[in-house]
């Protein structure tokens, strides 16, 4: 009795914020506000006139708001084809990323073909060697596959880019499966494929998540690889490719590029505050595990 | 992996007990080579072939003209100069989130980590906004505190534009390192830290002999991550200086960058460098930096190894 009174008053009395840690807490927020203070810094300057940015400085809330400049940055600026573009390349590299990742991982998973054991280790190997030096013959080899001034060239790299790594981690996951579940199923008749689609595939929809956040995450912010494919072609251009060309084609429309950054921004930030927990969380365990 | 191996190879030498001849298992196993078809091309094409192919530029295309081997040691450097302040931030950042009776961590996590997750086109656009001089600017309430005597041209200045970058840098990936600590921290069994108070260690003796051994494994992880990183920035000095102003915020992937598609009318803020495209000289440069990235590699893993072995040393009685 009086263990489970006392467990009820401990429980009633933690919410309440201790005095001892306010202090604390007031650090922590104000460092907060200040790490977080050129985002909201550039959502004030995305809202206020073009003399109102030079008068008002640093300071955050506009004295006159002034919606014009996402007009300008979404027609005047072509945003409106950069957005396009950016939401059919990570559309794209990720539905490719997670359908050809978790093909091979089932594959490596689950049978044991011959070759399989050095078809590991040169892939493992590959993990090691340094990426991005080797933009070059990238470059040529997109060239010769007539790739050069598409989409596709930046989606079939970025998909490149992402293989060994998440396919490793679908092969990791598809492992822990039971492997009675596919025996059940093969007994009911359903082949290498059907087990894929119907049994690991539903299975996997944890691993699916995580790895389709991360890839739109990455895809979605990616500068190197649209850079060097579509800065040339603006009609191909990506929301951070079109943002760095804009710099240079505008001198003094400030406020329409920070209306440019927060609609490049605000997709990021949306699926960051609702699967922030999920998102921080996986980042953990990459290190943990 | 090297226990998976093992694994596949009982699970190979099994299977051909059972099913018999080569082909026969190839046969019957033609859906996992239908699966890894698509994997097999892309890591063969975007990835094995671009570096065979980049050796082969640097042997016959690089005229051995320029020094590739200069750019890739010096300067770049001074940017993994920022790890180690980094990493003190992250883990004194870690250690206040990661106490049970601090409220809203969770909160205060995400909040950190936002600048991690955006794109470096609008971190790069955002800081030459709030650095320009113009209005009420940052100088001007510098000058105001006296912290200044005349206005600073933030990343206009050779001197000034490093630190700059490297401060952005640091704000940019804090998060990443504070949720790794916190992942690290989260390891150290509390039964622990519960043996150490019946002992009677303080906060400090706790930190020095529970914390710090407790994090050393993981700690070198981290570091061996942040340096990888650090060497291979691109996005951030690309949209922020451009390398500029007169090479002083260049670094590795932004010479190959320059070297391979040429620069000088094209480039953000503080002004790029003029350079005309030298694809062989590129591939040499990239190619060198490829040698010492895997070579530090190498190194930061058998360091970590041979920590892991005295620690199990250690163990035993």
């Amino acid at each position: 009795m009086s263990v489970a009174t006392g467990v009820r008053s401990a429980r009633l009395w933690r919410p309440r914020l201790n005095r001892r840690w306010l202090p604390v807490h007031a650090v922590l927020l104000a460092a907060g506000f200040v790490w977080v203070y050129p985002f909201l810094w550039a959502v004030g300057g995305s809202l206020r006139s073009q003399a109102g940015f030079i008068d008002e400085g640093l300071s955050l809330l506009p004295r006159e708001l002034d919606w014009q400049n996402y007009v300008d940055a979404w027609t005047g600026a072509s945003f409106s084809t950069y957005f396009l573009n950016s939401v059919v390349i990570t559309a794209c590299t990720v539905t490719g990323t997670l359908l050809l990742t978790s093909m091979a991982g089932y594959a490596l998973a689950r049978s044991s073909f011959p070759g399989k054991r050095i078809f590991l280790v040169v892939t493992v190997i590959t993990l090691f060697l340094p990426r991005g030096y080797t933009i070059v013959p990238v470059y040529d080899l997109i060239t010769r596959l007539h790739l050069l001034d598409t989409l596709w060239s930046v989606v079939v790299v970025q998909v490149a880019g992402g293989m060994v790594f998440n396919t490793f981690l679908f092969m990791g996951y598809f492992i822990t499966i039971a492997r009675e579940l596919d025996e059940a199923a093969q007994v009911d008749g359903a082949g290498f494929n059907r087990i894929y689609w119907y049994v690991m595939l539903p299975l996997a929809r944890p691993m699916i998540a995580t790895l389709g956040l991360f890839s739109f995450i990455s895809s979605w912010n990616d500068f190197f690889t649209p850079l060097v494919f579509t800065l040339g072609q603006p009609q191909l251009r990506t929301l951070p490719v079109g943002l760095y060309a804009f710099v240079s084609q505008t001198s003094t429309n400030w406020t329409a590029l920070c209306a440019g950054s927060i609609i490049t921004l605000a997709p990021i930030v949306l699926v960051f505050v609702f699967a922030q927990r999920h998102i921080i969380d996986a980042v953990a365990g990459a290190v943990k595990g | 992996m090297t226990t998976h191996l093992a694994a596949t190879r009982q699970e190979r030498l099994r299977a051909r007990r059972r099913r018999g001849s080569l082909l026969a298992r190839v046969g019957a196993n033609r859906w996992s080579y239908v699966y890894l078809a698509p994997f097999t091309l892309l890591v063969a094409m975007f990835t094995i072939y671009p570096i065979i192919a980049s050796l082969g530029y640097t042997l016959y295309q690089w005229n051995g003209i320029g020094s590739p081997t200069r750019y890739v040691g010096l300067q770049n450097f001074a940017r993994v100069v920022h790890d180690p302040v980094q990493l003190l931030l992250a883990l004194v950042l870690a250690l206040v989130l990661n106490n049970p009776r601090l409220r809203f961590s969770t909160f205060y996590r995400a909040v950190y980590f936002i600048p991690a997750v955006i794109s470096a086109a609008i971190i790069g656009v955002v800081f030459q906004l709030m650095l320009s001089n113009f209005g009420d600017s940052l100088s001007a309430a510098l000058l105001r505190l006296h912290v200044i005597q005349r206005p600073v041209d933030w990343l206009g200045d050779p001197h000034a534009v490093l630190w700059i970058v490297i401060g952005i840098g640091i704000w940019n990936t804090l998060g990443y390192n504070l949720v790794y600590f916190l992942a690290g921290l989260q390891t150290i069994p509390a039964e622990l830290y519960e043996a150490a108070r019946i002992d009677g260690a303080r906060a400090a003796a706790q930190f020095w002999h529970v914390t710090v051994p407790g994090l050393r494994e993981i700690g070198m992880i981290i570091l061996f991550l942040a340096v990888l990183y650090s060497l291979q920035v691109f996005d951030l000095v690309q949209v922020l200086t451009g390398g500029g102003p007169y090479y002083a915020s260049e670094v590795v992937n932004t010479y190959i960058y320059h070297q391979a598609f040429g620069a000088g009318s094209f480039s953000g803020g503080g002004g790029g460098t003029l350079v005309q495209p030298n694809v062989g000289f590129a591939s040499a440069a990239s190619f060198f930096y490829g040698v010492l990235l895997l070579v530090i590699t190498g190194v930061q893993a058998l360091a970590l190894r041979r920590i892991r072995q005295r620690r199990q040393q250690g163990a035993r009685p």
